[in-house]
């Protein structure tokens, strides 16, 4: 099952209601909010009504919240080889 | 120095261009191909499942990509009190976030 990841790129501000109204119905609330919708007519027809001011793509499975955060964290510039507790544990074994 | 204009010798006066310059004609065309994505995605998301709907059928029936588009539909559009029929599209109210393609017909 594929799914709609529309991100609201333009705002609504001083658009007819209904624009407003549709945005709120697919749960985008504000500038760079992200949606999943599974692939549907009704879905699709809903976003043509906001096509001027989304962007869609289309994925094999919706990302929960969280997962949308850690796309947007930068890579911390290190990894973790081996964790002090694992040492310890190594280490009392010998 | 004081240079006498008429946006500095009245009080509220908004100087307009009367057209527009390259970069917004630029970012104009680049809207123009972000609507056509967003509508190509959504056709080919829903023909992999078989489906249709009638709001993507019409784009298709009745607008122009930005390709097919003339210069002139892009960054005018028609208006029946100017002289020559057409005025620059940015004085469309909220004209970068709706889509002004077709003309009325015969013009």
């Amino acid at each position: 099952m594929s799914y709609f990841r529309v991100q609201l790129i333009r705002s609504a501000i001083g658009l007819p209601r209904r624009s407003t109204d549709v945005l709120k119905a697919l749960g985008l609330k504000k500038r760079m909010g992200i949606v999943f919708h599974p692939v549907s007519p009704s879905v699709a027809g809903q976003i043509m009504k906001v096509k001027e001011l989304v962007s869609v793509q289309e994925v094999d499975r919706a990302l929960t919240k969280q997962e949308v955060r850690l796309e947007r964290k930068p890579d911390p510039g290190y990894y973790v080889e081996k964790s002090g507790v694992d040492e310890r544990a190594e280490l009392s074994g010998h | 120095m004081f240079k006498p204009t008429s946006a500095l010798f009245s009080g509220l006066l908004w100087k307009t261009p009367w057209r527009l310059s390259s970069p917004q004609k630029a970012r104009q065309r680049k809207r123009l191909r972000a609507v056509d994505q967003v509508v190509d995605t959504l056709s080919a998301a829903l023909s992999r499942q078989g489906k249709t709907t009638k709001a993507v059928e019409r784009w298709y029936a009745e607008m122009p990509r930005e390709e097919e588009m003339l210069p002139k539909d892009k960054y005018t559009l028609f208006d029946k009190k100017e002289k020559s029929y057409r005025k620059s599209i940015h004085k469309l109210p909220k004209w970068t976030r709706v889509s002004q393609r077709v003309n009325p017909p015969g013009f």
